[in-house]
């Protein structure tokens, strides 16, 4: 159900401002209300980028060797510790962002010698050093490169002229080339030479021959280098801190949400809004007085256009579900919360997709150990017990239709395989309740909101009709027909009872009929429940197949079939829980949620103590 | 012996799981294309984005259990040895196939594009992956519709 809140104004001492929001921090009850005018407190940007150096020092250490397995628990820190800023974090942080820039610097620096090393190939066969490439007293020198195929026409241009060639190597950009012109002709030639595609060379400065300055500029690089992993292996050493990065970046977390609001304010005292639940007023007030008397706390209920956070409440066995509602939207405030009616009808589909009891065994193992190991909190708590409980179920309805591991073994109900028809029957059976129920939710919230005519009118009647096809399907006699004629004519007579005129009324009564089409098509979609069922064991069962065709092949075939078989049955497990999960919702969100959900509820952002990488104990 | 009819059957079988499995393919790398260039711009997204990725998968997996069940039909899986189908039966069991090949193959691609426009969706607004896998879905009722109306065809043909 959706808990009641109350809507919480604060007014206090400026000076106490700091201690009063680490307080609410720590209770974690209260969600802030942003007013209009900007309201974060100075430092906050500061802290954000503290908090972006931090992770960026975080993600620098994982590439360099710091530990980073996904078993390891949170590191748990109490509280007190929580609050003094973790100098040592802040230390290590810096060191690490130091030593990430410089080997950067060095790399960059490293690879820009390499690239002028490698221009400098096609001149390799230059015998005069490279200081030397200019002009003489009595020439003008030109360094580039001419592309291939404009090498004979230049030649034919230039047979008469003063000028020498010399052919070096061969470049991306053409023949690398020297030309050496009489100073009287020079311009002549560098004519000629644009127009055959002549590119100058910019050769990297260096003295001595090409070859010379080659070695020189790689040795750099290698020096480069050299250092670049030096200071990786110094920033090893210091992988060991990454725990302390990491404090330092949760507090840095926590100082930031603190910071990001701190309600409007006057020279002394400064006043917040917020909203708590209606049940933790209490806690909140104790948190308050913790810290000074000098303070105003009121509580009211929220008035007309002020909407409140959507907080859903259930009991231990239906509150997992709550993450399902979450993913698609929350309930408005005010309207039902599904989840009670939702939670049986999700556990007994999850199970009927998945439908193999070996798999349902294996999977409530494996997430019974991952739950007592990694302890999810949060929605992902949440949705591992709903995938749990869906595991559960799928051992049922395994051992119900005699689906072990791909193998037919003893159904206790049927083999949907065999008998399709029955199955179908099972799924459209279950499907109608479903829809019904959604029905029903929707006449109680309709008749709690005063809306008689509607309640009868757009449900009621239906379900007489669904009442009255039952019952001629079901039972010899005329009642299912007179039951049905009589759903029927309610629709017809007042499903259009917003228009005027007897016609237009009877149109829309009609149209209101043709909907019927719109509940055939819910009622076909629970056919995929039979579909997944049905694609599991199949694929089980081609496993199995191929691999007892492998066991007849010698000791090879043996050890490959045990590998498909454990790969195999892997894949499918895994292919299939996200199927089964996925339409199971999906059945809720479009054909459940269709008769009575109003989404739009807003999520409750408490502001509270948000650790990604510790866990702080009170 | 292998008759026309048997013939025809492998034909339908082939048809289902050749056609569904393309379109997976088609699906899935149009989604992952999608997913790449979410995942270059932010690498933690990666989970969501292979989830959404994945969804278009089902289609292949549908074809190859059609085809499956007619070589079970036909007994060419198992030592029984194949039998030997009439004409008709066999073109019974290749029409069979038809809902469940081109409806695969075009449901995918189209849930591809769905899932690819989901992944940008969760880039904008990590907090709505749950709504970009629901419009996914949505896509893959026809895969379903196809497959049931496949499965019966087959399953009412008398051999």
């Amino acid at each position: 159900m959706l808990v009641p809140m109350k809507r919480l104004t604060l007014y206090a001492l400026k000076d106490d401002r700091e201690a009063l929001l680490l307080a609410l921090q720590k209770d974690g009850n209260v969600m802030l209300i942003q007013t209009d005018d900007k309201t974060s407190l100075p430092g906050a940007e500061e802290v954000t980028s503290q908090l972006d150096k931090a992770k960026e020092a975080i993600h620098f250490l994982d590439s360099h060797g710091a530990k980073k397995s996904l078993l390891a628990p949170k590191l748990a820190v109490p509280y007190q510790q929580f609050l003094l800023e973790s100098k040592g974090g802040q230390q290590a942080m810096d060191e690490a962002e130091n030593l990430a820039s410089q080997i950067a610097t060095l790399r960059n620096e490293g690879a820009t010698l390499l690239s002028q090393a490698e221009s400098l190939n096609p001149w390799l066969k230059l015998d005069i050093p490279l200081e030397e490439l200019k002009g003489t007293e009595t020439t003008d020198c030109f360094v580039g490169y001419l592309p291939e195929e404009d090498l004979e026409g230049y030649l034919k241009a230039t047979e008469k002229s003063l000028v020498d060639i010399n052919r070096l190597g061969i470049g991306p950009e053409g023949l690398a080339l020297v030309v050496i012109a009489h100073k009287s002709q020079s311009q002549e030639i560098k004519h000629i030479l644009k127009e055959h595609n002549f590119t100058e060379a910019l050769l990297p400065k260096g003295t001595g021959l090409a070859t010379q300055v080659v070695r020189e500029l790689k040795t750099e690089a290698e020096k480069k280098e050299k250092a670049a992993l030096e200071l990786e292996s110094k920033a090893k050493e210091i992988a060991g801190q990454k725990d302390q990065i990491a404090l330092y970046a949760d507090q840095l977390a926590a100082k930031g949400d603190r910071l990001a609001n701190g309600g409007t304010e006057t020279i002394k005292t400064f006043c917040l809004h917020g909203w708590v639940r209606h049940d933790r007023t209490q806690q909140v007030e104790t948190a308050v007085k913790s810290v000074t008397d000098a303070y105003e706390l009121t509580f009211r209920e929220p008035k007309e256009g002020e909407i409140p956070p959507s907080v859903m409440e259930n009991n231990k066995l239906v509150a997992p579900y709550e993450s399902v509602v979450e993913l698609y939207s929350r309930p408005k405030v005010g309207t039902v919360d599904p989840d009670l009616m939702m939670a049986p009808f999700h556990f007994i589909f999850f199970g009927m997709m998945l439908s193999d009891a070996g798999y349902g065994l294996v999977l409530t193992i494996a997430l019974f150990i991952a739950m007592k190991l990694f302890k999810p909190q949060g929605f992902a708590g949440k949705l591992t017990m709903v995938i749990f409980f869906g595991s559960i179920s799928t051992v049922i309805w395994g051992a119900m239709f005699g689906g072990w591991f791909g193998l037919e073994w003893h159904p206790l109900l049927f083999v949907p395989m065999n008998e399709p028809i029955k199955m179908l029957v099972l799924c459209f059976g279950l499907g109608a309740i479903h829809l019904v129920c959604g029905m029903l939710i929707k006449v109680y919230t309709l008749i709690k909101a005063g809306d008689i005519m509607g309640a009868v009118c757009d449900q009621i009647s239906w379900l007489i009709m669904f009442a009255g096809f039952f019952c001629m399907g079901m039972a010899e006699g005329p009642i299912g027909k007179y039951l049905a004629l009589f759903g029927a004519a309610i629709i017809l007579l007042f499903g259009g009872r917003e228009k005027k005129g007897i016609i237009s009324r009877l149109i829309g009564g009609l149209l209101s009929l043709y909907n019927i089409s719109s509940y055939l098509s819910d009622l076909l979609s629970y056919s995929r429940i039979f579909a997944l069922g049905l694609a599991t064991g199949v694929i089980g069962m081609v496993i199995n197949t191929i691999a007892q065709m492998l066991l007849g092949m010698g000791p090879v075939g043996v050890v490959v079939a045990v590998l498909l078989l454990i790969g195999g049955h892997t894949f499918n497990i895994i292919i299939n829980v996200l199927g089964a999960f996925v339409h199971s919702s999906r059945l809720q969100y479009i054909e459940f949620f269709g008769k009575f959900f109003e989404a739009g509820g807003r999520a409750f952002v408490p502001l509270a103590l948000r650790t990604k990488y510790t866990e702080v104990t009170k | 012996m292998i008759t026309l009819g048997t013939a025809l059957a492998f034909g339908g079988a082939a048809f289902s799981a050749a056609l569904a499995g393309v379109g997976s393919a088609k699906g899935l790398a149009i989604a992952g294309q999608a997913g790449s260039g979410v995942v270059a711009e932010d690498p933690d997204k990666f989970g969501n984005v292979l989830v959404l990725q994945a969804l278009p998968g089902t289609q292949g997996i549908y074809g190859l259990l059609i085809a499956f069940i007619i070589l079970l039909k036909i007994g060419a899986v198992g030592g029984a040895g194949v039998k030997e189908l009439t004409t008709f039966q066999g073109l019974a069991l290749f029409f069979a196939a038809f809902p469940m090949g081109i409806g695969g193959l075009l449901s995918a691609i189209a849930q591809g594009k769905v899932a690819a426009a989901g992944i940008y969706l969760t880039a904008k607004r990590p907090e709505e992956f749950g709504k970009g896998i629901t419009m996914t879905a949505m896509v893959e009722t026809y895969a379903v519709l196809a497959l049931l109306i496949s499965f019966l065809m087959v399953y009412g043909i008398n051999i």
